[in-house]
């Protein structure tokens, strides 16, 4: 197991080296470099020629990359060209945003997801089976943008019961000492800033959380069909364990392999969702950092913020695959 | 009739059909599929006879038509309303089919030919190619793919035929690591061994024994990579990196700016909205459909 591990870290190395010369090259090919779009289109040859020089961008390729491995080595991304604050103080910011709407959004999928596949699957062929199979069906049928403008307009524009944009309302007065809010509200102990957090969550977690909702649903419907035919659960039930008991300790237990593996996937495919509900809500995450840094050309923010969600990305699966380890003792990694 | 001649007869009907027309039959049966031929065919028939359905030019303005700063909703005279510059949501609508076909089939084209060289070639030459294609397939796999179509698009700027690279590109390494996998399993079967061993060149039993036999986890991927691409290709088209003219019918374009007018005009983000799900859940039923009619664990059963 730990060998695994080793060996999976180690593989993560040539990944990352190739994904950064990758980030860097393409970052150099984008049309017009920072110093066009800081200046815009009036910008002299010589004030462009000295703000490249400022950062660097007037010297070889190599050069630069090379230098800029040496810098993140040493957890240094640069400072954004657009705001001119060093990149890590904004992703301290921006990474706690999408990690708590991520979070959410999965906790939503999933306490909702595994029940409504585990009674679809006990109830097969009935109203409830038909409508956990239209449900999932319409998870990923449904682009996760579209669904949170239908949210926002029933929800905040018709009902006016939840707000519609942004973490926190802008009267509401709290300390940010980890910047996931709703962990700074219990922090401060303050009741109705953590009332107003959870408002302003709930709408982008659950458009965010439809489509591993759907698939959690389908997967564990699929999975529990399979499982409770097995000869040991009916073994189980021959020799008298309690139904319930079959049902949690038989059943769910072994069709969790499949839906903690589907999980693990889902959690990498947030990320991308969340660059569309994030500029859906205006909320001040790791998406809409990237999406405005990709317009303003802010290359030190684009290489240091793909770079870390790409790192995420890479981290989450291996985890999965540990965790699959884990929860599967019938496979072993060598 | 005795017992045994009723039986026979059932295993003769049976026993010619090779594994397309089986899937075919079963295909037939399942009611899920044949909703989502109905959705597909019809997305497809709007696209094709465009011209023919809008009553009006999809880009034509008319301004004199909006009421308080903006649009009216569904009439008579315009069956979803006008948009926000006057134009008929109907014609947009119906246009919009052409664009999210033909960007959607484009993109999986794309993706599904660069993928499968790739994993054809890793799959079957192995080694140090495969070990070369397959990391660069990694690399490609751990940027989050909706960031990596924005990326792509960035370097190329926007525009119709940059989204359907963007898009296929995202999908190079699903239809790779697929057709490697399926070609794997494929290669220790008995079948290739023979094949081998009576002097069959490498390209020949790569093209007509081992391809046809792992193409099919291939088609079921490419029906829902349809999905997803149309998907894809509207949410960039809603991020602003959609066509560069403003007033080409995209459907995930039209999307862009209705957040601003959804207190008086919903119609502008619902019609759009469910022009996509309606496209995106036909190609998905089909997918399933597929999926279920050729899984061999399934052949063979009702």
């Amino acid at each position: 197991m730990l060998r695994f591990v080793v060996r999976r870290l180690v593989l993560l190395i040539p990944i990352l080296i190739g994904l950064s010369i990758l980030v860097f090259l393409w970052i150099r090919l984008l049309p017009g470099g920072p110093a066009q779009a800081l200046l815009g289109e009036r910008g002299t040859d010589a004030q462009v020629a000295q703000i490249e020089r400022q950062y660097g961008l007037d010297e070889p390729i190599h050069v630069q990359y090379w230098k800029y491995v040496q810098k993140v080595a040493r957890g240094d991304f640069g400072n954004s060209i657009g705001t001119r604050r060093p990149v890590t103080d904004e992703l301290k910011q921006r990474f706690p945003a999408t990690i708590e709407l991520a979070f959410a959004a999965m906790l939503f999928s999933v306490l909702l997801g595994i029940p409504l596949g585990f009674f679809a699957a006990k109830k097969y062929g009935t109203a409830l089976d038909h409508a956990s199979l239209v449900v999932s069906l319409l998870g990923i049928s449904i682009p996760i943008f579209f669904l949170a403008i239908i949210l926002k307009y029933v929800f905040a524009v018709k009902l006016g019961w939840l707000p519609t944009v942004g973490r926190i309302s802008v009267l509401i007065d709290l300390e940010h000492p980890t910047n996931f809010y709703v962990l700074d509200a219990i922090i401060a102990g303050n009741m109705s800033a953590l009332w107003d957090v959870l408002k302003h969550l709930i709408l982008p977690a659950v458009a965010l959380g439809s489509i591993p909702l759907a698939v959690i649903a389908r997967i564990t419907r699929a999975a529990v069909l399979d499982v409770q035919n097995e000869d040991y659960v009916r073994t189980a039930r021959a020799k008298g364990v309690a139904p319930r008991l079959v049902d949690t300790r038989h059943i769910l237990r072994n069709a969790l392999l499949p839906i903690a593996t589907i999980i693990g996937l889902q959690t990498g495919l947030l990320l991308s969702g969340a660059v569309l509900t994030e500029t859906v809500f205006a909320w001040p995450g790791l998406g809409t950092w990237l999406v405005t840094a990709i317009e303003a050309r802010d290359f030190p923010v684009l290489q240091g913020g793909i770079l870390f969600v790409s790192v995420v990305f890479v981290l989450v699966n291996l985890l999965v695959d540990v965790m699959y380890a884990v929860i599967n003792p019938r496979i072993r990694y060598s | 009739m005795s017992v045994a001649e009723l039986e026979s007869r059932e295993i003769q009907l049976e026993a010619p059909s090779g594994l397309w027309r089986e899937a075919w039959q079963r295909l037939r049966r399942n009611p899920g599929a044949i909703v989502g031929f109905v959705l597909v065919i019809t997305f497809a028939l709007v696209a094709l006879f465009a011209p023919l359905i809008a009553p009006d030019d999809p880009r034509a303005q008319d301004l004199s038509l909006l009421r308080e700063g903006c649009c009216p909703g569904p009439s008579t005279e315009h069956w979803f309303g006008v948009d926000a510059l006057g134009r008929d949501e109907f014609s947009r609508v119906v246009y919009g089919a052409r664009f999210s076909l033909l960007i959607g089939v484009v993109a999986v084209a794309v993706g599904l030919s660069v993928g499968l060289v790739l994993g054809a070639i890793a799959g079957y030459i192995g080694g140090f190619v495969d070990s070369l294609i397959m990391r660069l397939m990694d690399i490609m796999l751990s940027i989050p793919g909706l960031l990596l179509a924005i990326g792509i698009v960035a370097a190329l700027g926007p525009g119709l035929t940059q989204i359907m690279i963007a898009v296929g590109a995202t999908q190079i390494p699903i239809f790779a690591r697929l057709l490697r996998g399926s070609i794997l399993a494929q290669r220790e079967n008995d079948f290739v061994l023979a094949a081998r061993a009576v002097g069959v060149p490498r390209r020949i039993i790569l093209a007509s024994h081992i391809l046809p036999n792992a193409i099919s986890p291939v088609i079921v991927q490419g029906t829902l990579a349809l999905a997803t691409a149309i998907i894809d290709v509207a949410g960039l088209g809603f991020l602003g990196l959609g066509p560069q003219d403003p007033s080409t019918p995209e459907w995930g374009t039209m999307l862009t700016n209705t957040t601003r007018y959804l207190q008086t005009a919903p119609h502008l983000a619902i019609i759009p909205g469910v022009a996509i799900v309606i496209s995106v859940l036909g190609f998905n039923l089909i997918g399933d459909g597929l999926r279920e009619a050729l899984d061999p664990k399934l052949r063979g059963r009702g």
